[in-house]
């Protein structure tokens, strides 16, 4: 026998006796009692039946809702997941490549604008022309009149790219 | 080059020659795989093949055997230096981060074991196809502002207030907010070139539910609604303060939030734009946030004339379906360049225009 459990069984009836002691002097005799009040009628019955009456499309929705939000993580083997670091470092090469095109061909529309409007800055003076007319095509191309405004952008411009576009690409005659 | 045409002829030498022609072979300076098949398979061509091309795959010998016979897993295995962990081994990523000192750390999102990896993206939305092909050099040519070449700008005056230095705590100490009132920063619009077009951030999709202080259903349906319209898990918002007019009281659950980004939130627009704009009877309109974030409401009709609510309409209690508020939220810092690109893809502005 292991000594700690016959230390145990030296002490035991010393925490009897402690127990009921604590029992007998400190809880009052109605709550120690196991008996319960009588009642001849059911509990359920004695609450509002309205109240009760759930829709149960709500209680639907909240027995989805107990989804877990986060499932738990992908779990592959070894060659699956190395499959999958190679066709994501090839997608984030493809993005990157895709996204540096793209502010790429943006730089060069800017560019190519910033040369046309310098073309048409130093245009007239080059040529010798003085007076009103000079520099009328540069402050025509530079104006910005009414961009801010409601008619800035028109209606018809906001119809997104599709694969097959309608004939008539906007019906004017339409009314309500 | 003078090889290359060289080849055939040599080829065809080979094919009519009727001795196995090994040393012609090598003699090439370049090696085909086809050609050192044909070279090493056929003995005799027959006289039908005769006038077709030498390199024509019906000759080629291609024995899988000898990738299969060379390939010995067991000798790769021994050469390992350290040995790999068995292939059922799996990784559990931490369920908490526990700080960037912890030996623990989580693998980035990319990774599949990680738990906020994110699989997609699954399509390239129509919106933002349209965005990167049109708009955005739209946008750049209409707001393009011509600078000439050694134009000096100057530079303006700092808008944070510096400390005199007449104690020497002043020393490392930042730079104190604008006077007045309003002591946050505003936004200053810059000139759009090519890098800073306005586009779409993020967008967010908020709703109070009033009916949820007493009634938990109404907090669940707005919670499931937002969900399908958005595909996002709302968030719940508590109240912050208690508020005897409204019946608030504080630390109720009284809101959700969903918020967008990239894929999700270009779809979101596009259906707002073209499914339910149309057919909302009255547009209360806009409001900005003079910051370049532009919101809009739907009410309860609104809400219901989203294509996943209506395919699904008897889901809902209808008298607890929600109105929600949609804010968008562009890289634009000024409302008129945040209007610009919306009424480019299609969100109305009506009535006074503030900025």
């Amino acid at each position: 026998m292991a000594p700690h459990s016959s230390i145990r069984h030296l002490i035991s009836p010393l925490l009897q006796t402690f127990r009921t002691s604590l029992t007998q002097n400190v809880l009052p005799p109605a709550l120690l009692s196991s008996s319960r009040t009588f009642s001849s009628t059911s509990p359920t019955s004695a609450k509002n039946d309205k109240k009760k009456s759930i829709d149960p499309r709500i209680t639907l929705i909240r027995y989805h809702l107990q989804h877990p939000a986060t499932p738990r993580p992908l779990k592959f083997s070894r060659m699956r997941a190395l499959r999958h670091w190679t066709i994501h470092r090839a997608w984030m090469l493809a993005l990157r490549k895709k996204l540096e095109a793209e502010e790429l061909e943006l730089q060069r529309m800017y560019q190519s604008m910033h040369n046309a409007m310098e073309e048409l800055r130093t245009m007239d003076e080059r040529d010798g022309k003085t007076g009103r007319d000079s520099g009328r095509l540069y402050r025509v191309a530079l104006e910005k009149k009414g961009i801010f405004g409601k008619e800035g952008v028109p209606v018809e411009y906001a119809r997104l790219q599709t694969d097959t576009p309608a004939r008539e690409a906007w019906d004017h005659s339409w009314t309500r | 080059m003078a090889l290359r045409e060289l080849q055939p002829s040599v080829q065809r030498l080979v094919l009519r020659d009727t001795r196995p022609i090994a040393t012609a072979a090598g003699k090439c300076w370049r090696r085909y795989a086809s050609g050192d098949a044909a070279a090493a398979a056929p003995k005799e061509v027959s006289e039908d093949f005769q006038d077709l091309e030498s390199k024509t795959s019906l000759f080629t010998a291609f024995s899988p055997d000898d990738k299969v016979k060379a390939y010995d897993p067991i000798k790769r295995t021994q050469g390992r230096r350290r040995e790999l962990p068995p292939s059922r081994y799996q990784y559990r990523s931490p369920r908490y981060y526990r700080g960037p000192l912890h030996p623990h750390q989580p693998p980035p999102k990319s990774d599949p074991s990680s738990r906020e990896f994110i699989p997609g993206p699954f399509s390239y939305t129509r919106l933002e196809q349209t965005y990167q092909s049109t708009i955005a050099p739209d946008l750049m040519t209409m707001t393009y502002v011509h600078k000439p070449p050694g134009t000096v700008t100057i530079p303006k005056a700092d808008r944070l207030r510096t400390w005199d230095d007449s104690s020497p705590y002043h020393k490392g100490r930042p730079k104190r907010g604008p006077r007045g009132p309003g002591d946050t920063l505003r936004l200053i619009e810059q000139d759009i070139n090519w890098r800073n077009i306005p586009k779409i951030e993020e967008v967010t999709v908020h709703t109070f539910v009033k009916g949820a202080l007493e009634d938990s259903s109404h907090l669940h349906v707005a919670g499931m609604l937002l969900q399908a319209v958005t595909g996002v898990r709302p968030t719940v918002h508590k109240a912050k303060h208690s508020e005897g007019r409204w019946g608030l009281r504080k630390g109720n659950p009284v809101s959700l939030t969903c918020n967008m980004r990239g894929e999700q939130a270009y779809d979101f627009v596009d259906k707002c734009i073209n499914l339910v704009f149309p057919r909302i009877k009255d547009w209360p309109g806009t409001t900005g946030d003079s910051g370049g974030n532009i919101s809009w409401g739907f009410s309860r009709e609104g809400a219901i004339l989203f294509p996943e609510v209506e395919i699904n309409y008897d889901m809902y209690p209808p008298k607890l379906i929600p109105g929600f508020h949609v804010t968008v939220k562009t890289t634009a810092t000024s409302d008129r360049h945040a209007r610009l690109l919306l009424s480019a893809l299609g969100v109305p502005f009506t009535g006074k225009l503030v900025d």
